[in-house]
């Protein structure tokens, strides 16, 4: 009852904007952006980085930030899919954590019920281990877990996140069983970090970005990215080049609310292209010190669609989703 | 010595009047947003980053440094005049920092507040400039059994929280314990206690609790006794500022809860909380006037003051020597250094001495403007205890639910509030102490899975927390200062016999 | 408390007895449903084993002190102004929950709180509470663009 009413409120909220959306130029575009999070975190940083892009490129009149905090995103999406049907100008950022969320939170709503737009940005996934550690390159680090996973322990984000999902995806690479990793989970990046720098742990895993600083300094040892084989360079090993057939990024994207109309849905599609071309947009991704991962319309669908698959057979493999 | 000529470079670089300016604007928001319970000095600081981006990087960041210690010292402006903690970190300043004001002593808690949290403040700065990377060595080499030891005599030290009757102070505890398994559990990814209800999952707020339990019961019970009760506040009762009696029982409890409230913020998952409740322990057995605590005692209002200020320049120990953000705040700080393309970590301190410098130097001066700044307002702060009584309450149940709803805008959030609201007033009916209920909600997770993290990398061995020297002696600690009181009371008794 | 002959036994001790026991029940029963997955960890059932088996202990001794009338003596309650001021909460939730805004709601919550503590000036206080819900509005919502619930009203600034 609530939800329909608020629904209803909305939706006479959209009709209006539509109405005048129809008249006036697309330059006139007036966007929502809801960031499924608290403030601070990456899709926040994300969504205003996008306002800041959209509104000073002109690509968009206004844009209007609100955050949707809770349970991985399971909160905002649950709002976006239920209270702004057929809203042309709503736009949610989400990212591939939230793929696993919906996936372990069990939750009703699932990412087939939006409309893909785009990806934005992607970080890849590190692996490292202390500078004494005997364990010198991937090839290493696979014979040891393939030998005993019990004795390989990892410190990383949440159960269930991109961090373990990457650590079950190695061991499964690395011939050993995904199940019989001994996979510790921290609740900040700082306290995992800490764990690794002081050689609790064999191996840590996390966005590169968390250990960049500590690798320039010594401290800790660079194992390998986890990039294409062909994005590998001298400082930034790839995972992959060093035979472990492992290729995972943690990416950010934008989707609409379901029911949208082509010429909507073709609207958004298009002022995320621009903006994606942007110099505020690119000054920003430098300055935040994202990579570009820019995909859109069909392939960004497909994108989608085959992350969902794969993350759902890992968490199944480690018992966090019943299949 | 090195470290002090590079403080006076950055003395100088925080103390032109255009940084200046950036640290007072930062005092006053993080104050007018600390008073707030729910909106703490990291939420502002994120929404304040898109605006500093404008900033030079020495200016903006002197800013955040003023909105962190602004925003502390707002939350516990609050605890003690109208009850309603501003952070979790602020709680045990409520205890006896709201029977003091209602006694009519606010002006002096408020004072000791100030003085006790400059004093600690610049203590702990000092600290942070000679220490730090010694200090930090010794922060990384804590293992997750180490955490679980300090747990344990946090646990034992609640009991300083527990009033007169043990099985009601254990009752309150377990209903935290309780609450504390709300949400999904980090380790397994499995959801406790959740019934499906997606709000639930994120584990149950500190500040939800603390200002439920805390200023809604109140509210509740203080209404619901008028007919009987008629609570007369008078806002100022003798001296308005500390007699010399005062700053005689305040500077001790400063000191030690400078001593608990440095070190384990420097570690990076020791949190402001766990400090603050081990100086109200210690400052609680310690004391020549016991017949005070539970009646405001000023000791009570000193100690953890100090410990909350110290802990957050304990805090930035491990943000800058090795880049690693171990509260919400020092996350912020972090991506806001990032914005300029900063990376903290090992190498900051040799590659942008000037900058690391100046933000040492800010907190100096954040901190001495906060006492110059609070320090005449307190006549002022006072006064707010001489609104009616209606409009009083009325205010404390609007901000309490503005705070909540607006770091986390949902009715789920607020349902929470109520129902720990009645809880409160539950509570306090039927005599139950209400502190520990918030303890066990801290300090309950944190035992489980720094335990559960242990076991896991010793592959199930339990001697791992005996071999480790650091938790041995900690859990040392704990078992004396679990026996002890014993003894002592043995020991009481057996004087008094020979008297 | 001093022993005294009036002690006698509190049903209201009983009842909270009843609480804990059925919460310790409520949470051995959420414990049943979990798995352990990782063949490393101690597990998530070990705290709320833990949990509840504590609860049952204290459910036994809170009862054994209300048998013994150890509960604390007791003022007579008034009712009204408790009614008073959940309803306030209950219409700034409901409010909030189908979208009517916060500021209608926070009006209505401060002066159900005012007139629970003894005043009579319903409307009065009904437009201070208005007063300051419009100025946390501009503070925090425009100033520092946090996302408050917004409803009709909130929707003219």
């Amino acid at each position: 009852m609530s939800q329909f009413r608020k629904g209803l409120w909305r939706g006479a909220l959209a009709a209006a904007a539509v109405a005048g959306f129809v008249t006036s130029a697309a330059a006139q575009m007036e966007l929502k952006i809801m960031a499924p999070a608290a403030p601070g975190g990456g899709w926040d940083q994300t969504a205003r980085s996008m306002q800041q892009a959209l509104t000073q490129s002109g690509i968009a009149k206004s844009v209007q930030v609100a955050n949707v905090p809770g349970a991985g995103g399971s909160i905002g999406i649950a709002q976006l899919v239920n209270n702004s049907k057929g809203d042309g100008n709503q736009l949610m950022v989400m990212g591939y954590v939230m793929v696993g969320a919906l996936l372990t939170n069990k939750s009703p709503i699932t990412l087939d019920q939006t409309t893909p737009i785009a990806r934005l940005t992607a970080e890849y996934e590190a692996i490292v281990v202390p500078a004494n550690s005997p364990i010198k390159d991937a090839k290493e680090l696979a014979a040891a877990i393939k030998a005993d996973p019990a004795k390989v322990t990892w410190a990383g984000g949440s159960a269930g996140g991109v961090d373990h999902i990457a650590a079950a995806l190695f061991a499964k690479a690395a011939g050993a069983d995904p199940t019989k990793i001994n996979y510790i989970p921290f609740s900040g990046g700082g306290e995992a970090l800490a764990a690794i720098l002081g050689g609790k742990v064999t191996a840590g895993i996390s966005g590169y970005g968390e250990f960049e600083s500590q690798v320039k300094a010594g401290k800790l040892r660079l194992i390998g990215l986890t990039t294409p084989a062909d994005k590998a360079t001298a400082d930034l090993p790839s995972i992959k080049a060093q035979g472990v057939d492992l290729e995972i990024a943690n990416w950010r994207a934008v989707v609409a609310p379901p029911g949208i109309s082509a010429d909507q849905k073709k609207a958004l599609t298009d002022a995320m292209d621009k903006m994606a071309k942007s110099k505020e947009w690119q000054e920003l991704l430098k300055a935040k010190g994202w990579e570009d991962s820019y995909v859109s319309g069909d392939a960004f669908t497909k994108i989608l669609a085959d992350e969902q698959a794969r993350t759902k057979e890992v968490l199944t493999a480690v018992g966090l989703v019943k299949s | 010595m090195e470290a002090f000529t590079s403080l006076a470079s950055g003395l100088a670089v925080a103390i032109q009047p255009m940084n200046l300016l950036f640290a007072l604007i930062g005092v006053l928001l993080g104050t007018a947003v600390g008073v707030l319970p729910g909106i703490g000095p990291a939420l502002t600081v994120a929404l304040l980053l898109p605006i500093t981006f404008k900033l030079d990087p020495a200016g903006s960041i002197i800013m955040f440094a003023g909105i962190y210690y602004g925003g502390m010292y707002g939350g516990s402006t609050t605890a003690i005049l109208i009850n309603t903690p501003g952070e979790s970190a602020s709680m045990a300043t409520a205890l006896e920092g709201n029977l003091m004001a209602k006694a009519g002593r606010g002006g002096p808690a408020l004072a000791t507040s100030a003085i006790g949290s400059f004093v600690a403040g610049t203590i702990a700065t000092l600290g942070l400039t000679l220490l730090a990377p010694y200090l930090v060595e010794i922060a990384v080499s804590f293992g997750p059994e180490d955490y679980f030891a300090l747990m344990c005599v946090a646990f034992v030290t609640v009991s300083a929280t527990f009033g007169d009757s043990p099985v009601r102070g254990l009752t309150s505890l377990f209903i935290g314990l309780l609450l504390g398994l709300v949400g999904i559990d980090i380790l397994s990814g499995q959801s406790r206690l959740s019934f499906g209800i997606p709000e639930l999952y994120d584990n149950i707020e500190v500040t939800t609790l603390a200002v439920g339990l805390f200023a809604v019961g109140e509210a509740l019970y203080v209404a619901s006794r008028r007919h009987i009760h008629e609570e007369k506040l008078e806002p100022v009762r003798g001296s308005l500022w500390m007699t010399k009696e005062d700053w005689k029982r305040s500077w001790k409890p400063w000191l030690r809860g400078t001593l608990y409230g440095f070190p384990i913020g420097a570690l990076p998952a020791g949190g402001a909380e766990i400090p603050t409740f081990l100086s109200y322990a210690t400052e609680k057995r310690l004391t020549k006037y016991p017949e005070d605590f539970g009646r405001g005692a000023i000791e009570g209002v000193a100690g953890p003051e100090a410990a909350n200020n110290a802990s957050a320049a304990g805090t930035l120990v491990p943000l800058l020597t090795l880049g690693l953000p171990t509260s919400a705040t020092a996350a912020m700080m972090l991506a806001g250094f990032q914005q300029y393309g900063l990376n903290p970590g090992p190498l900051l301190f040799a590659e942008q001495p000037a900058l690391v410098w100046g933000l040492i130097a800010s907190l100096f001066i954040a901190n001495a403007m906060l006492l110059v700044l609070n320090l005449p307002l307190v006549g002022l702060w006072v006064k707010l205890l001489a609104i009616p009584q209606p409009w009083l309450y009325a205010g404390i149940l609007v901000f309490a639910t503005m705070g909540t709803i607006a770091a986390n805008p949902s009715p789920v959030e607020l349902v929470m509030l109520t129902v720990f609201g009645v809880l409160g007033f539950l509570m306090r009916r039927f005599d139950f102490p209400i502190a520990p209920v918030v303890v066990g909600l801290i300090l309950g997770p944190i035992a489980e899975s720094q335990l559960r993290r242990a076991l896991s990398i010793s592959l199930g061995d339990p001697m791992v927390l005996l071999q480790s020297p650091i938790s041995a002696t900690l859990l040392g600690i704990a078992v004396i200062a679990l026996i002890l009181p014993f003894f002592l009371k043995g020991l009481g008794r057996f004087k008094a016999v020979e008297d | 408390m001093t022993t005294s002959p009036q002690r006698r036994r509190d049903a209201a001790g009983l009842v909270i007895a009843l609480i804990l026991l059925a919460l310790a029940g409520l949470v051995w029963w959420d414990m049943t449903k979990l798995q352990i997955l990782s063949p490393y960890d101690l597990g998530p059932k070990v705290m709320p084993i833990v949990v509840s088996v504590g609860l049952t202990l204290l459910a036994i001794g809170n009862g054994i002190g209300a048998l013994r009338g150890d509960l604390p003596p007791r003022d007579s309650l008034d009712w009204k102004p408790i009614i008073l001021i959940l309803g306030g909460l209950a219409a700034l939730i409901v409010l909030i929950a189908i979208g009517g805004g916060f500021m209608i709601g926070t009006a209505i919550l401060f002066a159900t709180t005012s007139a629970a503590f003894g005043r009579r000036a319903f409307l009065t206080d009904l437009l201070i509470g208005a007063v300051i819900a419009v100025f946390i509005y501009l503070l925090f919502g425009k100033l520092l663009t946090l996302s408050l619930p917004a409803g009709p009203l909130e929707r003219l600034f």
